[in-house]
């Protein structure tokens, strides 16, 4: 990257402000990349030292990766992530060794609450327990799944192992934290008209106020870590993270052939770069799109919805042209990506571009200037900046906040490093219409950005050829998805596999916020709430209505779901709850 | 004879509904810029449901069953009352306005008590919105239609229709007014967007109607379709009676029928055209819109007591 001694090298601040504050406290200090380094702490140091970085020095916790490092060094281990946005920007990791025997390590949780679902997940997937964690439910796994089958550990399970359910009903406990004590709980999903995956909201209401919500998600958690791991190769796997997501898979993708390119050290080609660039934006475009529709569907509002949506077909007929399929899939190798832009292929994009610019303007001023369309979103899911500092959250919901966190010009990568006259975009309503106001100045960044990159791209190779592979070193991928920044992590392993690979997509950093988002809402209000998240259940991983005064719930059983599934009529909730 | 008319009106009204909501369909789908489904889409979708089994909710009870019923025959006996293709009343007993708000109550609130009933959350916030709805706009309703009672001295529609269509109702200014709040009331009345509350589909389902299927569930389509023209058929029929026929001749009759259904069509079809164009209001703040509508009425009041 750019050119630093190795006195100077970036995050060197963090680690001697590290020293300094704790002396004795930093075991090893090592460099991964440019931007990246890790430093080992004993574990008991590790909730000053995380909580000293995080609040001290201007960090934001993207997650925290636990890692089975038995057969390497006969420990488990935790990275928390750190990434640091003021002075000396980069990446600090805080890296903890747990031994094998005790399998416990001091919470972070309740100094840095945005560590609360990495520690419950590490929980889940490895058994580690975390000492003081305000919140032990189970989060990823299913309920059905048996307690003591950690799946990543190395030697606990065969990717291809279906254990048997230990229990035919839901025992997911909804946690309600509201002072009012007669609450109904009215539930919305697992399978809700308004959202198109599974989640399961529990709102408690006090008439139509929500006073509190609760959530339990990863209803669609496809092991992809497992698989990674088990059954493809470290460059097969880009495609597989393509797939985490149904919009944003090119951002995974990069993101993951970023950290491995990271970790060995590898030269992407600048054309490479301004390709990889190009279809990030490509793909924010059509997420943006989306998302602007369904605000307006949300809000009773199908007229502008429809319309958004036909106008975000030229976007898909962008990603046609540039990648030969409608979503912007399969372009990525580590070391580069596999397809060209040829010249008249960059002179229709910037037809293209230039359409999709008139269009959506046309479609935003008539969004703005529709009736309801300000008493609908101005005030609603109120995200206190207080919070979001908190728990770190990413994308438009921190940017709707006030905080003006891009990864693209935070920890500029790619052809990101080129571009000019642009800045991160922030509102600071806090209020949906903030987070949607954001989305829609960034798609209009966003047609600015392709058509500087097509005219600056450089000519030349497009895939890195002759590195070495180095086993077991690690470093992180992060790309700006639309939804907020994508984080990887990545080992690989001595068989040409990966040996641990965590992707974080980016509503993973958001569900935590949203039963904050909830409150004070009204039922009529949660749609939109949720929607404004922009939310990816699938990529991170349902809303229970329960009335507060009435004290009633229903929990649906298997057999009402699957007949809900096969028949789409009879929606099992209609007659359950209040 | 005029029972026969009646009796006409009510089975012309129930069969055309489906038609005009799927003609609404059409013209939503034209202005989403999609082809959407046939006009007699509803048709098809009614003959479905009708043969359909019917899955009721475990707690709910007799209410919950009777009401889809007493829903779409009561609409029914409201079209028979109302002087649509004659200017005066064909069932002058049905059309005293008393029997017309009493008979548009009752249906709001069996529909209502049945949501409760069926002893779901989404249903019963539906049923209470339902009534909310009620509570705010029955009031300027009922206020425009003492006020034209006031003025024609009659409380039968047939009567006031007359005066209207003979422009001799006074004071004229009062009751331009009171057509103008009439027409906002009954709009708000048809639970078209942005006050289809009861049953906003992304916020809650589409409420009561969640709780029910098959024969019920179409009855209940076709008695809500049915509402909507029967609302937008009062304020016709009392503000826009031009045209109606004045005597009992097959000719006027006739032409009486033809331009009901112009006036009826360009009505629903302003309806349709704000429906696609605005965003839902937001629950709490229906009031807001209501109070208005409660000044106009009060204006028009106002205009009728100093006599302009």
């Amino acid at each position: 990257m750019t050119k630093k001694n190795a006195a100077l090298r970036s995050g060197e601040t963090h680690v001697q402000a590290v020293r300094d504050a704790f002396p004795g406290a930093v075991l090893d200090a090592a460099w991964q990349a440019s931007d990246q380094v890790t430093i080992t702490v004993p574990k008991d140091m590790l909730p000053d030292v995380v909580e000293f970085l995080y609040y001290g020095r201007g960090g934001w916790l993207p997650n925290m990766v636990a890692n089975d490092e038995r057969p390497l060094n006969g420990r488990y281990a935790l990275y928390y992530l750190l990434s640091m946005e003021e002075a000396d920007p980069g990446f600090v990791t805080v890296r903890t060794e747990i031994d094998p025997h005790s399998m416990e390590y001091p919470s972070v949780t309740p100094r840095v609450p945005a560590c609360v679902w990495s520690e419950r997940e590490a929980y889940d997937l490895f058994g580690l327990r975390a000492q003081g964690l305000p919140d032990e439910r189970r989060l990823v796994l299913p309920d059905d799944w048996p307690s003591g089958l950690f799946p990543l550990r190395k030697d606990s399970m065969d990717y291809r192992r279906r254990p048997e359910p230990v229990t035919d009903v839901e025992n997911y406990e909804f946690l309600y934290e509201g002072q009012a004590e007669e609450v109904t709980g009215v539930p919305m999903g697992p399978l809700h008209i308004t959202s198109d995956e599974p989640g399961h909201f529990r709102l408690f209401v006090e008439g139509e106020e929500i006073v509190d919500a609760d959530y339990r998600l990863f209803y669609v958690h496809r092991g992809m870590e497992k698989v990674a791991e088990s059954r493809l190769n470290y460059d097969a796997v880009t495609f597989l993270a393509d797939r985490i997501c149904g919009i944003c898979g090119n951002a995974h993708s990069v993101a993951y052939a970023e950290a491995v390119e990271n970790a060995q050290g590898i030269e992407v080609p600048v054309r490479a770069q301004y390709i990889r660039t190009i279809l990030l934006e490509v793909e924010r475009l059509h997420s943006h799109l989306l998302n602007l529709g369904l605000v307006c569907h949300y809000c009773g509002f199908d007229t502008g919805f429809q319309h958004f949506f036909r106008v975000r077909e030229k976007a898909m007929d962008l990603a046609v042209l540039l990648t030969g399929a409608r979503k912007t899939y399969g372009l990525n190798l580590i070391g580069g990506v596999r397809r060209d832009i040829l010249d008249e292929q960059k002179l229709a994009t910037i037809a293209f571009v230039r359409e999709l610019r008139s269009d959506v303007e046309a479609l935003v001023d008539m969004l703005m200037s529709t009736a309801n369309f300000e008493s609908r979103t101005a005030g609603v899911g109120r995200l206190d900046p207080a919070i979001a500092r908190d728990y770190s959250p990413v994308g438009p919901c921190v940017r709707g906040s006030g905080f003006a966190r891009d990864v693209r010009f935070d920890h500029p990568f790619d052809g990101y490093r080129y571009l000019t006259g642009l800045k991160a975009r922030s509102h600071d309503g806090c209020d949906v219409q903030s987070r949607t106001l954001v989305r829609v100045e960034e798609f209009m960044d966003s047609l600015t950005m392709i058509e500087q990159l097509l005219d600056g791209a450089p000519g030349g190779p497009i895939q890195a050829t002759g590195w070495r592979y180095t086993p077991h070193k690690y470093a992180l991928g992060y790309t700006e998805a639309p939804r907020g920044e994508d984080m990887h992590w990545a080992q690989v392993g001595d068989n040409q596999k990966c040996y641990r690979w965590r992707a974080k997509a980016a509503t993973y950093s958001n569900w935590p916020i949203l039963r904050y988002m909830f409150r004070g809402n009204t039922v009529a209000d949660a749609a939109i709430i949720v929607g404004s998240m922009d939310p990816c259940y699938s990529c991170t991983d349902r809303v229970t209505v329960v009335d507060v005064k009435k004290k009633t719930e229903t929990v649906l059983t298997k057999q009402q779901l699957e007949s809900y599934c096969w028949r789409r009529t009879h929606s099992p909730l209609a007659g359950k709850g209040a | 004879m005029t029972v026969i008319i009646a009796v006409l009106q009510a089975v012309l009204l129930v069969a055309l509904a489906p038609l005009v909501s799927g003609i609404a369909r059409k013209i939503r789908a034209r202005m989403h810029s999609r082809t959407g489904a046939s006009v007699l889409q509803d048709y098809y979708d009614l003959a479905k449901l009708w043969h359909r089994c019917e899955v009721r909710e475990g707690p709910s009870g007799l209410v919950s069953r009777a009401m889809p019923a007493v829903y779409l025959g009561t609409m029914a006996l409201l079209a028979a009352g109302l002087p649509l293709i004659m200017q005066a009343c064909p069932v002058p007993l049905l059309g005293d306005i008393i029997t017309i708000l009493y008979l548009m109550a009752l249906p709001r609130f069996l529909f209502s008590l049945a949501s409760i009933d069926s002893g779901a959350a989404y249903p019963s916030i539906g049923g209470i919105r339902e009534l909310l709805v009620g509570v705010l706009v029955e009031p300027s309703l009922m206020l425009v239609l003492f006020v034209m009672a006031l003025a024609v001295g009659s409380t039968n529609v047939g009567v006031m229709a007359e005066a209207v269509g003979a422009l001799s109702a006074y004071p004229a200014v009062a009751v331009v007014v009171a057509g103008v709040a009439c027409a906002m009331a009954c709009y708000i009345e048809m639970g078209k967007l942005p006050f289809d509350l009861a049953e906003a589909e992304q916020e809650i389902q589409e409420g009561p109607l969640a709780a029910y299927s098959g024969p019920s569930l179409a009855m209940l389509k076709l008695g809500v379709s049915v509402k909507q023209l029967v609302v937008a058929s009062l304020f016709v029929a009392i503000f826009l009676p031009f045209g109606a026929a004045a005597s009992l001749a097959p000719a006027d009759l006739l032409l009486g029928l033809v331009t009901y259904l112009v006036k009826l069509a360009a009505v629903l079809l302003v309806a349709a055209v704000i429906e696609n164009s605005v965003m839902r209001v937001r629950y709490k703040l229906l009031g807001r819109y209501t109070w208005f509508v409660v000044g106009i009425a009060s204006l028009s009041l106002v205009f009728l007591v100093i006599g302009i």
